[in-house]
């Protein structure tokens, strides 16, 4: 029943973390901040804007990323498997970058190839941290992974470390929002959407925010309170991140996931069949 | 003036743009939003975009480089849109006034809502020019707006295709 709940009410769950996520990061930097439903005012606003639009394809993409994203969390949380959560949310960025790569202007075609970028740096991770759960749990459905007696995070730590690590990438935090990159390319993918347009994008993310935070939930199995007390302190260590560090060359990015991230995966996922 | 009309006055998006000033009255803009004054309690925030922002903040005399750009970025904000222009070289030129490069202030280029005088303007003058213009913002309807003298303008750029 909760699972449907959060699916049905996820743009409004995510907008209100998006708001706390606001705060926090003012508080942080010794500011006081925006109000918690600031996400929300800025809704409504962008909903009172004139419509503008470059084509309808491009405009059509903003609005598909959105109903993707919707899409990928729905499969994830009404008790699918969670390999297909994962290849669904690649629709949805891949919906983001044709769009982005179907307009004139460069910084949109740049962040629609930084995103690519960030694709293929985090995407193998979430199929190992994926299989990772399946060797532990013996299942690819999220009912099974959530009804697990024994704690996941003490037999993947490497995994978690990673996929914590991997979370910058997703949701375009600090050292690795290379594809947002707001001093640089101005938003990148999104530089061309305005107004209605816009808005899809916008709460686009905020779905994405209960997407990630699902996936930290679930290692915790069974105990709840663990995979709140994941969440709460992924949540605070990413804010940390994002406000303590600079962005990275995209180079990096790819290096750091490739050379350093997935190894590490791998190296957890490995010990754990030998030792099974 | 619909239900979500109400909302404006809680995020207004902020262009800043600067035409070819002393960046006196940009350090003024970023100090707004640095922890003293933190212009973000009020949903501020400064968008580099003006696709998605609403208020155009505009400092320094228009340089004639400079023209094009301004009538792009105040074209391509989508309405409704508020411009605001800060500093005294915004006001008709200021120290640079009848120089053989500069325009002589942004009204003769697009047509300025609030004015927030002084050299520079200290960051309560800004914040109080804000809330100025977002009190003009809520008046104004999502209909199209031009610019001032607008058949001129694009004939002496030599842009009249591209409107």
């Amino acid at each position: 029943m909760i699972n449907v709940i959060l699916t049905l009410l996820a743009p409004i769950i995510g907008g209100f973390v998006y708001g706390i996520e606001r705060i926090v990061k003012a508080r942080m930097q010794k500011r006081v901040g925006p109000p918690l439903l600031q996400p929300f005012y800025d809704f409504f606003k962008l909903m009172d804007k004139r419509p503008l639009m470059i084509h309808s394809l491009h405009a059509l993409m903003g609005i598909m990323y959105f109903i993707a994203e919707w899409f990928a969390l729905a499969v994830l949380l009404l008790g699918n498997d969670l390999l297909i959560a994962v290849f669904f949310h690649v629709i949805a960025v891949l919906a983001l970058v044709i769009g982005a790569s179907s307009v004139r202007s460069p910084y949109s075609v740049l962040g629609a190839l930084r995103e690519l970028m960030h694709m293929i740096s985090y995407e193998p991770l979430m199929v190992l941290m994926v299989v990772a759960l399946f060797l532990v749990v013996g299942s690819f459905d999220i009912r099974d992974v959530l009804a697990y007696e024994g704690y996941p995070i003490l037999r993947l730590p490497l995994v978690f470390i990673a996929f914590l690590l991997t979370i910058p990438m997703m949701l375009q935090k600090s050292p690795f929002d290379i594809a947002e990159a707001h001093q640089e390319i101005i938003g990148g993918p999104e530089i061309e959407y305005s107004g209605p347009f816009y808005e899809a994008l916008y709460t686009g993310k905020w779905i994405e925010y209960i997407y990630v935070f699902t996936f930290v939930f679930l290692f915790g199995g069974s105990h709840y309170w663990l995979g709140v007390l994941l969440v709460i302190l992924a949540f605070l260590f990413i804010n940390l991140l994002d406000n303590a560090s600079a962005r990275l060359d995209f180079r990096a990015m790819v290096k750091f996931a490739w050379g350093f991230l997935i190894p590490m995966a791998a190296l957890n996922v490995i010990l754990l069949a030998l030792w099974q | 003036m619909g239900f979500f009309s109400k909302f404006r006055k809680k995020s207004p998006w902020i262009l800043h743009y600067n035409t070819g000033g002393c960046n006196g009255c940009d350090i003024e803009i970023l100090s707004a939003l640095a922890p003293r004054y933190d212009i973000e309690r009020f949903g501020m925030l400064n968008r580099g975009n003006p696709k998605q922002a609403d208020i155009l903040l505009v400092t320094g005399p228009v340089t004639k480089n400079c023209k094009d750009v301004l009538r792009r970025l105040y074209l391509e904000m989508a309405e409704p849109k508020v411009v605001v222009a800060m500093g005294a070289c915004a006001h008709g030129g200021g120290i640079f006034r009848d120089f053989y490069h500069v325009e002589n202030g942004v009204n003769n280029i697009i047509p300025v809502d609030v004015w927030i005088p002084g050299c520079a303007p200290r960051v309560e003058a800004l914040i109080d020019g804000m809330v100025e213009a977002i009190e003009i913002w809520q008046q104004k309807s999502k209909e199209k707006e031009y610019l001032r003298d607008h058949e001129n303008i694009i004939k002496t750029l030599g842009v009249e295709d591209d409107d």
